[in-house]
């Protein structure tokens, strides 16, 4: 990992979409045991999932990783607990007004 | 025959059986044309070995009461639509009512979401047996809830659209004590939120204009217990409320109240209907959250000082100014945009500076909901 480089990495991944009235979830997990660190971006592979209404899918896929260089997850570490706010119930439609 | 979740004996059960499942009723889904919501949950990384070392020794009787309880899911029948689901009249609904409530439940499902995405990935990170058993636990109740929320859409024809997943996304950080004071105050507010309604309408039935407010009190009892979980676990590190973390405490009451304040002044027709003053209910609902985080903060907001009100109006309205400048755009859209900012931080400021109200933390955190 690089000061500045970014690295892309792929892994195959599990992916769960469950669209049911007891549970709507959708969960990525990667089944080689990567590990995310901040900053890092991913992009699963593929057309779009999409439960129908009452089931649950799960795929195996491939991610691909987008790597934060070394600066940017320090910038990310730093300057992520700014977004905390995003965690309550009532913050999160960008719209001021609707 | 396909087994429901609410028939599950166990959490673990449960939790297989969502994951196991699959009933196949996706006609309805696909008939009709929908307008259709791109769900755009965060995702979060934290520092998970910290989290893994925590260690609830010093409250396991609480501890071990409050899991039990979970594990047992009183709720796990609640979340079901039964004779009291009223017929909504969406198409009767006042088009200013029906977006902001549209929107009211489009937020409160992205949160359940993300609450159970962070608390799923600090499940599958972590080993500590006891964080990771409550984590799983307060994941099923957020998809639940989700779930619960995103049926109310259905009905109204708005398809939630889980495609995200697909797009390439940005993985944020937090630190540990910082997800424990925000969700904590989070679910607590939610909790007082939502009893705040229920108790409302209650009262006044007639302003009761979709039967989903009927489900909140029982809701609201999975917000309060997640809220006793983060009780627990900050008890077990006193550091974590003393000494210069009372500044960072009292920078999240801060940020949380006007956070809610702000928003729910968005939503002046859904306030109206449910025939609650926004001011009313941002007090009320402060009030209780102040009463119940005595039991874990060493302070409390003066929300009776007068430089408060006077500080949310001030940032509500440098908000409003803010969103109108970037419609705007431009240069003058700019300074607009800054300038709306600078008031903004300057009514933030007002806000903290508040002296706070010191207080004496009990022996034991626990609580149970009593409003």
């Amino acid at each position: 990992m690089g000061l500045l480089t970014k690295e892309v990495e792929r892994a195959p991944c599990t992916v769960e979409i469950s669209h049911k009235f007891e549970s709507l979830h959708a969960h990525v997990r990667f089944d080689n045991g990567a590990v995310i660190y901040p900053g890092d971006e991913v992009k699963v592979q593929g057309p779009e999932i999409m439960a129908p209404f009452g089931e649950i899918v799960t795929e195996q896929r491939m991610a691909t990783i987008f790597r934060a260089s070394k600066l940017e997850r320090l910038w990310t570490r730093l300057t992520g607990d700014l977004e905390v706010m995003e965690l309550c119930e009532f913050s999160f439609s960008d719209e001021v007004t609707l | 025959m396909n087994m429901h979740t609410a028939d599950a004996v166990t959490a673990e059960e449960s939790i297989a059986i969502q994951e196991r499942q699959a009933a196949f009723d996706s006609k309805a889904a696909t008939a009709v044309a929908m307008q259709d919501t791109l769900l755009t949950p965060r995702f979060y990384t934290t520092d998970f070995d910290e989290l893994d070392a925590i260690d609830v020794s010093s409250v396991r009787e609480d501890w071990d009461k409050l899991i039990a309880q979970m594990v047992s899911d009183p709720n796990k029948g609640h979340f079901k639509k039964n004779e009291d689901w009223d017929h909504v009249d969406w198409d009767g609904m006042d088009p200013t009512l029906r977006k902001e409530f549209i929107d009211f439940l489009i937020s409160s499902c992205t949160a359940e979401f993300s609450g159970c995405v962070l608390y799923k990935e600090m499940k599958r990170r972590g080993s500590n047996k006891d964080i990771t058993q409550l984590f799983q636990l307060m994941a099923r109740d957020e998809a639940r809830h989700a779930g619960f929320i995103n049926d109310a859409l259905r009905e109204a024809g708005v398809a939630v659209n889980l495609g995200f997943l697909t797009q390439k996304k940005k993985y944020t950080y937090f630190r540990p004590k910082f997800i424990y004071y925000a969700t904590y105050l989070s679910e607590k507010i939610g909790y007082a939120r939502y009893i705040t309604i229920f108790r409302h309408l209650e009262a006044h039935p007639e302003h009761r204009f979709h039967p989903i407010f009927k489900w909140f009190q029982e809701w609201c009892n999975d917000e309060f217990s997640h809220g006793e979980a983060f009780a627990l676990l900050m008890k077990t590190d006193p550091k974590l409320t003393s000494g210069g973390n009372v500044w960072w405490i009292k920078f999240f009451l801060t940020a949380v109240y006007s956070t809610m304040h702000v928003r729910d002044h968005q939503r002046p027709a859904f306030h109206a209907a449910l025939g609650v003053d926004t001011d009313w209910y941002g007090h009320e609902v402060f009030t209780k959250t102040s009463e119940l985080s005595k039991q874990i903060f060493p302070i409390t907001l003066d929300i009776e000082h007068p430089r408060w009100a006077r500080g949310l109006k001030r940032l509500q309205a440098a908000n409003a100014d803010i969103a109108e400048a970037k419609e705007r755009g431009g240069l003058s859209g700019w300074l607009g945009k800054t300038w709306g900012s600078a008031r903004a931080a300057a009514a933030f400021v007002s806000l903290y500076t508040i002296p706070s109200v010191p207080n004496r933390v009990p022996e034991s955190p626990r609580l149970e909901p009593a409003y």
